[in-house]
């Protein structure tokens, strides 16, 4: 299973950003491999119009099973994401990564 | 740290007024951020001193080379917004009517158009005479709004709020539903409604709840100036409650929130019996807030 979390940092500690479409990094989980990889989504601070469904295409190209977010999309990247076989997650906006994964884990987190 | 941001979809129903009374009731603890950047007026009441201000850059324009221009007219033939008119055998770009799509740039045969980046006005971060840190904007004439200078404003009041330890930043959101009130909505952790009972302010109220909804962030409601009209009032209590959205308060219509504008304060600082109905709301937004 991978998941990709949207975050404010780069390792298991950071705090998750609550936003999809502006979120700062993704990290991405993949729990076969048991490894974490990152991508830095912070130029999307300079784009005026748009945001959620540009980072929703950029999030398509990791493949991901499962998006652990805080509050859900908005409405063009929710529209983008139904169409997609990626479960969402909500409600993590406010724990670390770490936090988050366990959250999901144990079942605490509501499904979009 | 919490973020409470207070949308009301119709501009007029008292929105800015509230959200500058819970400035003033909330002092020190909070963080004031202005996201209502296209018709910002929350400085009137709260006097910010404008201590930083910073260039604000959004968007593009087109602009042509007239040496590289070989004056083929593609780029007028495309524009949509016909923002390329022939003037005196030159293509010349109305700033005012483009819209920076880039098609005119994309289809250029001798790549003569640039898209150049836009100042679109400044970015300030003040104390207000509450002593609370305030962010805000102003945008240049004919300037619009998006949703990177909301989230600008945000992140600049999140990073004030964590470098000073305050508890809250209180957002006054944009209007609408567009992409300015989404960027307002995204990472809120708690959305405060303040409508009235009038025909536009309920429809534009139930817009900006699917817009929320999707957002799924919990969300409270003020019904301003209540007493206006019973009817639609009652429909928008039965509204609130079948979307299970509490009401916090019922305003009466009073004219002391416009007397108070003109003498440049809240509503709080001029009618006790309307403090203390905004009072028991913030505390109510201060404890739903912390259970979560």
């Amino acid at each position: 299973m991978k998941i990709i979390f949207t975050t404010t940092g780069l390792d298991w500690d950071s705090k998750m950003d609550p936003r999809f479409g502006r979120t700062e990094y993704f990290i991405i989980f993949d729990e076969d491999k048991d490894e974490l990889t990152s991508y830095d989504n912070t130029a999307i601070a300079d784009v005026a119009h748009g945001a959620g469904p540009q980072t929703a295409q950029k999030m398509f190209e990791f493949k991901p099973d499962i998006l652990i977010t805080g509050n859900g999309p908005g409405g063009n990247a929710a529209r983008v994401l139904q169409n997609s076989n990626i479960t969402i997650y909500i409600g993590a906006g406010n724990m670390t990564v770490k936090e988050a994964y366990d959250a999901f884990k144990n079942g605490k987190l509501r499904i979009y | 740290m919490k973020e409470i941001v207070v949308i009301s979809g119709k501009g007029g129903t008292g929105k800015t007024s509230i959200t500058a009374s819970f400035a003033f009731l909330a002092n020190e603890d909070i963080v004031v951020a202005d996201c209502d950047v296209d018709a910002a007026d929350m400085h009137l009441l709260l006097q910010p001193d404008y201590e930083k201000s910073e260039d604000f850059h959004s968007g593009v324009l087109a602009e042509i080379d007239q040496d590289k221009c070989v004056k083929c007219g593609k780029c007028a033939e495309v524009c949509r917004f016909d923002a390329i008119p022939k003037t005196n055998s030159q293509y010349i770009v109305n700033p005012l009517d483009c819209e920076g799509c880039g098609y005119c740039c994309h289809i250029c045969p001798t790549d003569a158009i640039l898209m150049k980046e836009q100042n679109v006005g400044k970015c300030y971060i003040s104390n207000t005479r509450m002593n609370n840190k305030m962010v805000h904007a102003r945008l240049n004439i004919g300037a619009e709004n998006s949703g990177k200078l909301v989230a600008k404003v945000k992140n600049e009041a999140k990073k004030l709020a964590e470098k000073y330890q305050k508890e809250f930043v209180l957002v006054d959101g944009s209007p609408g539903i567009g992409c300015p009130v989404i960027s307002s909505l995204s990472g809120a952790d708690l959305v405060v409604f303040v409508t009235e009972p009038t025909i536009s302010a309920f429809h534009d109220l139930r817009r900006v709840y699917e817009l929320v909804d999707q957002f799924k962030i919990q969300t409270v409601c003020i019904l301003n100036k209540s007493d206006l009209n019973e009817n639609i009032s009652q429909e928008i209590q039965d509204f609130m409650r079948t979307n299970k959205i509490s009401l916090l308060s019922s305003l009466p219509y009073d004219d002391s929130f416009t007397k108070a504008m003109i003498e440049g304060k809240t509503i709080t600082e001029f009618n006790d019996d309307i403090k203390m109905l905004l009072e028991i709301s913030w505390n109510q937004i201060k404890q739903i807030i912390s259970k979560k």
